[in-house]
């Protein structure tokens, strides 16, 4: 295993550990094998002698039992000043807040009605489709041959315009989707 | 060996290694190795605790061209050790008692 292996792999074993402390005990494994390198090891033997990175990340989590979670509790809880300063400061951040989540309605409702609308473009031509195909199909027969004929066709070209139509709706509509959800979890990881 | 006395005895190894002039983590653990094998989780754990403790300081050095970090003890670190050492009188005292009866 390489020295960057090695970081690398002891880095992903302790994710959720609070960041600076990963970063310091990268620091410090790092440096124990580039001085083992120093004294003519290679790198292979360096990484080995430093030892198993899943008992080393199993002991650092022994020795910081709640460390991922300390750090969010510590976060949620609020001073005294704190809470002052939100009180006071209410008639700004929440007329700013309100304003704010108007603005994200908006452009959700937007975004909404652009979706609905091509959903209405692909039904519109779908019964354009159908219904200029069947009625042209009933012109023809009744001796009205060219007009009967024209209009089959042009039914035909409304179906094979719906059938790109539903394509791109598609696509929207899920696009739409995923924002919603990327916004709604970017508002969450706020809170 | 109590898990407490342990530590206690760990802490006061590293100090000694830093004793008589700065030195680094790699450093420290060949020091120690004749007299008690130690892993570098161990060591680091150790040197934490002796830094918030105040008991040495912790600095960088360009070395190489890398960035090392040296541990340097404080007069609180040398302090820690002289406690040691008179614990330590009164330690063989209780043992000679304790092995007597």
């Amino acid at each position: 295993m390489t020295k960057k292996q090695f970081l690398s792999e002891l880095k992903r074993k302790l994710s959720g550990l609070p960041r600076r402390d990963i970063e310091e005990r990268l620091a410090f494994y790092g440096e124990m094998i580039d001085d083992r390198i120093e004294e003519g090891r290679s790198e292979a033997d360096a990484v080995a002698d430093v030892g198993y990175v899943g008992v080393i990340a199993a002991q650092i989590r022994m020795e910081t039992p709640s460390g991922g979670r300390k750090e969010k509790a510590r976060s949620k809880k609020l001073g005294a000043w704190a809470v002052i300063l939100l009180v006071l400061g209410s008639p700004i951040w929440l007329s700013l807040a309100v304003a704010a989540l108007t603005v994200l309605i908006a452009a959700f409702a937007v975004i909404f009605a652009a979706v609905v609308s091509l959903w209405s473009v692909f039904a519109a031509l779908v019964g354009c489709g159908i219904g200029g195909a069947f009625s042209g199909t009933v012109l023809a027969f009744t001796g009205n041959a060219l007009p009967g004929v024209a209009m089959v066709g042009a039914g035909l070209v409304s179906l094979g315009l719906s059938i790109f139509t539903f394509c791109v709706c598609c696509s929207l509509t899920t696009g739409a989707v995923k924002l919603c959800a990327a916004v709604v979890r970017g508002i969450r990881r706020l809170f | 060996m109590d898990i407490q006395l342990k530590r206690g005895l760990l802490d006061v190894c590293v100090l000694a290694a830093i004793k008589d002039g700065d030195s680094y983590g790699y450093k420290i653990i060949k020091d120690m190795k004749p007299y008690i094998e130690m892993s570098e989780s161990t060591l680091y754990t150790i040197l934490k605790r002796l830094e918030l403790a105040g008991l040495l300081t912790v600095y960088t050095a360009e070395y190489g061209g890398r960035l090392r970090k040296y541990y340097h003890i404080t007069r609180a670190g040398l302090g820690r050790i002289e406690d040691f050492k008179d614990e330590w009188r009164e330690i063989m005292a209780i043992y000679q008692f304790v092995s007597k009866t």
